[in-house]
């Protein structure tokens, strides 16, 4: 009874502790994303009007 | 200035965070009735509280938008739900896992439990429903409509839930004994509810940061297919 | 006032007609809801006594699922050739809109279910007559309340890609209440107990019909303009 208990309250913490981590690293990968897309969006209004990419 | 606040809230609730868990580990002593694992409940009964009140806060930004029409309330909304369903998955798992060890098996259709389901079941929908819509003001505008009648249909379940289950017998012996517990396990439980308040405020400002971001590329595409 | 009642009747006896010169939704509807008592009877032991305690649940699975392939269609239905667009140009407010609609698909849906309770009752050997002015007032308060959901949902997704994917994760979470609550009230009224202290659930149902019509009113313009 004891193990279990104590087994038990190790995987209580971790479920709470990996679903933090978790939802961290998805926010993590979205910031990356978003990061990659708003160079490529810029770099796409740099190419196409030369003297207007000074508007972002 | 934004930068600052982050960095220092991130500091005090990782301080916060070590310090509770040294005295949730270290100094409080095992309950008598469920020896060690009653220890998941400084985690599990915050994250309820974060979980279900998240909900209903999400509501008062969603009619804010609506009102003023101002993207900051949208987006504070979302990232308050979002956030919400991370708390709110938390409970659920710690939630099945206490139930297994207290109860014997891993879902008891316990109320609370039942009503967190269906709260989870809402939000997910919610969080669906945005990823669904491309364009900005409309997924704003029914997003905001989706909150207010997820957060009044979440009230009238928990309620509902709470009648129907307590009319059974219940399927399992609770040791839920409410009020017995010793100050300072009380006290270290408000602790935790505060250091959990302030991660969920810090993953709430991460995601209006992305959400702003995602606002400025949809921006530019635009401009740039204007070009 | 009056004028208000005539937009609601006119947008009822529009989509009651339109409906019944096809019969599409409400044949396949009726189809489906056969369909899955037949199921239920292979998941079930049919003679059983715990099939009574059942009943109530099984009943209102196969309205919820049925009526959804109803409700599901009734602002999509105005999408071909551009008529939900002429309806909202059209000077009737939304709350009319809305409260047309629903009161028809109201219609639809108890044509349905009176289709369905004969079936039911031969099928599991349940009585329905035990007290059926009580049933009749939980058929009306329920059925009302799924229309509500389904209609204002309806509305809500009209102009979504992958619709029919995203309808039923949102909308069977928010019957969870009055599908609760009828359940509930159907079990206890076939097994012929008085209501007793599931006078409860009736006053649940009533609030819930209330809170969600006034909300469904007032926010169906918010959701269908632009």
């Amino acid at each position: 009874m004891d193990q279990t208990n104590y087994s038990f309250m190790f995987y209580g913490f971790a479920a709470a502790w990996i679903i933090v981590v978790g939802y961290l690293v998805l926010l993590g990968l979205r910031e990356r994303k978003l990061k990659q897309q708003l160079e490529q969006v810029k770099a796409l209004i740099a190419t196409d009007s030369p003297s207007r990419s000074r508007i972002s | 200035m934004r930068d600052k606040i982050f960095y220092g809230l991130s500091a005090a609730t990782a301080l916060l965070l070590i310090r509770n868990l040294y005295m949730i580990f270290m100094v409080l002593p095992d309950e008598l009735n469920q020896g060690a694992a009653y220890r998941i409940f400084y985690f599990h009964v915050p994250s309820a509280m974060l979980g279900m009140s998240g909900i209903g806060i999400a509501l008062i930004f969603s009619v804010l938008y609506l009102i003023t029409k101002d993207f900051r309330w949208d987006s504070i909304a979302a990232g308050i739900t979002e956030v919400s369903m991370v708390f709110c998955t938390m409970f659920l798992v710690t939630g099945s896992l206490w139930g297994r060890i207290a109860w014997g098996v891993w879902w008891a259709w316990d109320p609370r439990l039942t009503s967190a389901l269906v709260l989870w079941l809402i939000g997910s929908g919610y969080l669906m429903l945005r990823r669904a819509i491309d364009e900005p003001t409309t997924r704003a505008r029914l997003s905001a409509v989706l909150s207010i009648f997820g957060s009044v249909n979440s009230y009238i379940v928990w309620k509902s839930i709470e009648w129907y289950r307590t009319q059974h017998p219940q399927p399992v012996l609770s040791i839920r004994n409410g009020g017995g517990m010793a100050p300072g396990m009380e006290a270290t439980m408000y602790w935790n509810l505060l250091a959990l308040v302030m991660l969920g405020v810090l993953l709430v400002m991460i995601h209006m940061r992305q959400e702003t971001m995602s606002r400025d590329v949809e921006a530019l595409r635009r401009y740039a297919h204007a070009l | 006032m009056k004028e208000f009642a005539r937009q609601v009747w006119a947008i009822t006896g529009k989509d009651l007609r339109s409906e019944m010169r096809t019969k599409e939704a409400i044949n396949a509807s009726l189809a489906f809801a056969v369909v899955i008592l037949l199921l239920f009877s292979f998941a079930f032991d049919q003679s059983s006594d715990e099939m009574k305690t059942m009943a109530g649940g099984l009943l209102w699975m196969v309205f919820a699922f049925a009526g959804t392939l109803v409700l599901n269609r009734s602002f999509v239905r105005e999408v071909p050739n551009d008529c939900l667009d002429a309806i909202l140009a059209s000077p009737i407010s939304g709350a009319a809109l809305f409260l047309g609609k629903a009161i028809g698909n109201f219609v639809l849906l108890m044509i349905i279910e009176m289709a369905c309770l004969p079936i039911f009752s031969v099928f599991y050997d349940v009585r329905l007559t035990a007290q059926p002015g009580w049933l009749a007032a939980v058929m009306l308060l329920a059925t009302w309340a799924l229309v509500v959901i389904g209609t204002m949902f309806s509305a809500l997704t009209v102009n979504m890609r992958l619709r029919e994917l995203m309808l039923p994760t949102l909308v069977y979470p928010m019957m969870i209440p009055a599908l609760t609550a009828a359940i509930q009230l159907t079990t206890v009224l076939i097994s012929g107990e008085p209501i007793g202290e599931n006078m409860i659930w009736f006053r649940l149902l009533a609030a819930f019909d209330i809170i969600f019509t006034a909300l469904a009113v007032t926010f169906v313009d918010t959701v269908l303009q632009g």
